[in-house]
């Protein structure tokens, strides 16, 4: 609009981001090449292992960051209480586990069998299905009781409302289940640690069993949500709402149940992937859905918010920043925080469409 | 009729049901019920401690039953008697079978011997036992089921009488109608003219208040310099997201810039500057300042939802810097700084009490400027951005700059009070700068009201002041205040005390000529 406007002549201030653009790429590009080829600190078995742990955590990231984007394309609100659903699913496949472990299931060779290391796939698939659910009902019922009477408020109404919301289920966490760190129980078949060698060199780097699982299971259920949108009756009203919610009142769809089913939808993505951030990290506490939140939140931005395949892409990078960021720029590995922030103010200033999506609107901003 | 008064009723136990169920799993009916039921039992002199518990927890479950009642009776105002009767005894029901079933289950369990506080940690023993009555769980759980249907369809009668016909109410508006009416009058308009009796008024709070820190001891300086400091947060926050409608998430990262520069330059250690406390109160100013200039210049073009993640990133990437190994040899790292310098007046280090005068000033001070500021023509193109950017840039106001502006206030405010802080607590350390102390300030602004001035104080004085008075509930505290952010939100979006002076209210010719020229020219 009025400010699209005026960026598009060569303002001074586009002159500002551009030569500090410049500026920054190039100190940036020669960090790397001095990580790289400079001192060489890390051997190529490291960079691979870092590229790994990239992908796993990406996947995760992209989960998350897909609920984001969903319901930002329809609401245009931040639901800020997304992380706490991911919590909320870690804590509830954590007590699944915990109870599949208590269940005696002895068979004749190994009396001391548990339901967990006896039928350890299915045992899974009911973990991966609690998480999910009692997440996708906490998203229902997060939009029904937070959300849904603030629908026409001004815009920063939801959001101080999701804010509190977000508070709330943290410290409920907290107080119903402690604050300890607790362990996830992995059956044997996805011991924590143990995984294929892969040779580098004279090193061999591990592909742990969980990492693998993690990101197959996480492209999965990205794999699946793109049909979803895409292929079925469902997603198209999903779109059509995210369109225009008038519109697509007037056209028969019905839009609160649309809405619901997408913090539905997103409510499982987000339970999933708090169960696999359980069984690859095995440590979480209450406050597990806080940094991966605002950091799928990131990942939504940094692919273009409310772009579906621009959440996956953006979760992946970040992930890879996260991981690889450090090494490569030469920092201290405490500050890998800093680079997923860092990346989200950089591109809200270079590039606020994100790396896929389409300039917005002025409404929709 | 029937069939949705059964249905409401039914909802609104599964709530009250299931809400029962959480205070439980918390051991909030503990605390809970020790409080309501202090307020309404005095505890005798040999008191056995078991029959309080009983009584304590009683009282709790039958001021919980009424509140169900209540809120089940107002769903639905206008119900027949029976529908009133079946409904308040059925919403009863639900609750008692859903809170008794579980407490049933949690007592056989207890009984048993299963301890299940490794996954639930408040179910010890205690409150177990406190839960059942020191009884079986049969016994207890009949308890709950009676108590509840009795008070429940007593909440409901209850509503149900004060609605009858339009006796209570009409009274009920007509009382709020004069009072309004009295509130209004051209009398007290008039007083509040008078300026014998403003001065009057103005010298009595200002020996309440010279005397007020004389009298309330240590401790309750302590934590009134406390609500104090965020009196001086909320103010400058109220300045970027009442007047000026950007919500910043990030507003510690100013807050930490300004005591940390205050420790740094006053404290012996890691630095030894040395440098006079005063000098580097306002050094800690402009350094908020700048920083804000910093912050400010490439993402205050964001909107809304943006700026509030890219402002809640800074401010997290200032605690982390600070606590990192990268900066320790700064700022001492996670240690944090001690023996932060004192301000001193005439060779005097302050007392609390001096200090507490001071912050009060300082308070004061901050209002006025604040006051002033939002009367002034810059606080009009605040407003006028808060309601409509788009609009207030065609009618020719410097969107941006406006912003820049209340960002800068703002972070003055953060600094001097960051200054404040450091030098009355002596001590400062990277987690007093979390991201709760920026949702703390930004609750203070939006439970106050956003705009307004008497908002933030109330809203301290809510927020900080009364979990001190509450201290067995400061567990809670902050479950609270999750659950008031969304209640607020959806009854009360305009905070407890709203800023009157909207955007509507815009001056009229000839009663305020000088303002509507200035508007209109």
């Amino acid at each position: 609009m009025i400010h699209d406007l005026k960026t598009r002549k060569l303002s001074p201030e586009l002159i500002v981001r551009i030569v500090v653009g410049v500026i920054l790429s190039i100190y940036l590009g020669w960090r790397i090449y001095l990580s790289i080829f400079g001192d060489q600190a890390y051997g190529p078995d490291t960079w691979l292992r870092f590229l790994i742990t990239g992908l796993v955590i990406g996947g995760i990231y992209a989960l998350i960051a897909i609920g984001y984007t969903l319901v930002y394309g329809i609401l245009f609100m931040i639901n800020f209480a997304h992380g706490e659903v991911m919590m909320l699913g870690a804590f509830v496949g954590f007590f699944v586990l915990e109870a599949f472990a208590a269940l005696p299931t002895p068979t004749e060779g190994n009396p001391e069998l548990t339901f967990l290391n006896a039928y350890p796939v299915i045992a899974l698939i009911l973990v991966f299905i609690a998480g999910a659910a009692i997440s996708a009902l906490m998203g229902y019922a997060l939009e029904k009781i937070a959300y849904r009477p603030l629908r026409n408020a001004p815009r920063l109404i939801p959001l101080i409302s999701a804010i509190g919301a977000s508070i709330f289920l943290q410290n409920a966490a907290q107080l119903l289940f402690g604050p300890q760190r607790r362990q996830y129980l992995n059956p044997d078949l996805l011991a924590r640690g143990s995984g294929w060698m892969i040779q580098v060199g004279e090193k061999s780097v591990m592909l742990t069993y969980t990492g693998v699982f993690s990101f197959v299971l996480s492209i999965l259920l990205m794999v699946g949500l793109f049909f979803l949108v895409k292929k079925t009756r469902l997603g198209k009203s999903m779109r059509a709402v995210a369109e225009n919610k008038h519109a697509a009142a007037l056209m028969g769809i019905d839009v609160n149940a649309v809405i619901s089913k997408t913090f539905i939808i997103s409510g499982l993505l987000a339970g999933s992937a708090g169960v696999m951030w359980g069984i690859h990290n095995g440590l979480f506490n209450h406050y597990v859905g806080f940094l991966p939140g605002i950091k799928a939140f990131t990942a939504a931005v940094l692919g273009g918010i409310g772009n579906i395949p621009g959440a996956m892409m953006g979760g992946m990078l970040l992930g890879l920043f996260e991981s690889l960021g450090p090494a490569l720029l030469g920092i201290d590995f405490q500050l890998k925080d800093v680079i997923a922030f860092t990346v989200l103010i950089l591109v809200l200033v270079f590039r606020p469409s994100g790396l896929l999506g389409e300039a917005l609107s002025e409404e929709k901003v | 009729m029937m069939k949705t008064s059964l249905k409401s009723a039914t909802r609104t136990g599964m709530i009250f049901g299931l809400v029962f169920i959480f205070l439980t799993l918390i051991g909030f009916i503990v605390v809970g019920a020790n409080m309501f039921g202090g307020l309404f039992v005095k505890s005798a002199e040999n008191q056995n401690s078991v029959r309080v518990d009983a009584v304590n927890l009683l009282v709790f479950i039958s001021l919980f039953g009424l509140l169900s009642g209540v809120v089940f009776q107002k769903r639905q105002p206008d119900a027949k008697w029976m529908h009133v009767v079946l409904g308040g005894l059925f919403t009863g029901l639900v609750i008692g079978l859903i809170a008794g079933g579980a407490v049933f289950l949690i007592g056989i369990l207890h009984v048993k011997g299963i301890d299940l506080r490794n996954y639930l940690p408040n179910l010890g023993p205690d409150t177990i036992k406190f839960a059942l009555f020191h009884s079986t769980p049969l016994s207890a759980a009949q308890t709950y089921l009676i108590f509840f249907i009795i008070f429940s369809l007593a909440g409901a009668l209850l509503i149900k009488v004060i609605s009858l016909g339009d006796g209570l109410k009409s009274v009920f508006d007509q009382v709020k109608a004069r009072a309004a009416e009295q509130v209004d009058s051209q009398q007290l308009r008039d007083l509040m003219k008078n300026k014998f009796f403003l001065v009057g008024v103005g010298l009595l709070v200002a020996v309440l208040l010279y005397f007020l820190p004389l009298m309330w001891g240590s401790y309750w300086n302590y934590i009134m310099g406390t609500v104090a400091i965020y009196i001086l947060l909320g103010l400058g926050l109220n300045i970027i997201v009442g007047y000026s409608g950007q919500l910043v998430l990030g507003y510690v990262a100013f807050f930490a810039t300004g005591a940390y520069t205050f420790a740094l330059l006053t404290a012996p250690y890691p630095h030894a500057i040395g440098l006079n406390p005063w000098l580097a109160a306002l050094l800690s100013v402009v350094v908020s300042v700048l920083t804000g200039l910093l912050i400010g210049l490439p993402i205050l073009n964001l909107r809304g939802d943006y700026l509030a993640i890219v402002t809640l990133g800074f401010g997290e990437i200032v605690r982390i810097l600070v606590r990192s190994d990268l900066m320790t040899p700064f700022t001492n790292g996670p240690n944090g700084i001690t023996n932060v310098g004192q301000p001193s007046w005439l060779g005097d280090v302050f007392s609390d009490v001096n200090y507490m005068h001071f912050l009060m000033l300082i308070v004061l001070l901050g209002l006025f400027v604040a006051k002033r500021l939002k009367d002034s023509r810059t606080g009009r193109a605040w407003i006028a951005i808060r309601e409509d950017q788009t609009v207030a840039q065609a009618t020719g106001v410097n969107t941006f700059q406006y912003k820049i502006l209340a960002l800068l206030i703002g972070a003055a405010f953060a600094g001097l009070s960051g200054a404040l802080f450091a030098s009355r607590n002596q001590f400062i350390g990277p987690e007093d700068f979390t991201l709760m102390v920026s949702i703390n300030v930004l609750c203070i602004v939006i439970v106050g009201g956003m705009g307004s001035l008497p908002g933030v104080v109330a809203g301290a004085f809510v927020l900080k002041g009364l979990p001190e008075l509450l201290r067995e509930l400061s567990d809670y505290r902050l479950l609270a205040f999750g659950a008031l952010l969304v209640v607020m939100m959806i009854v009360r979006p305009n905070g407890l005390l709203p800023d009157r002076t909207t955007w509507f209210s815009r001056p009229v010719p000839g009663k305020d000529q000088k303002n509507y020229d200035e508007v209109n020219q």
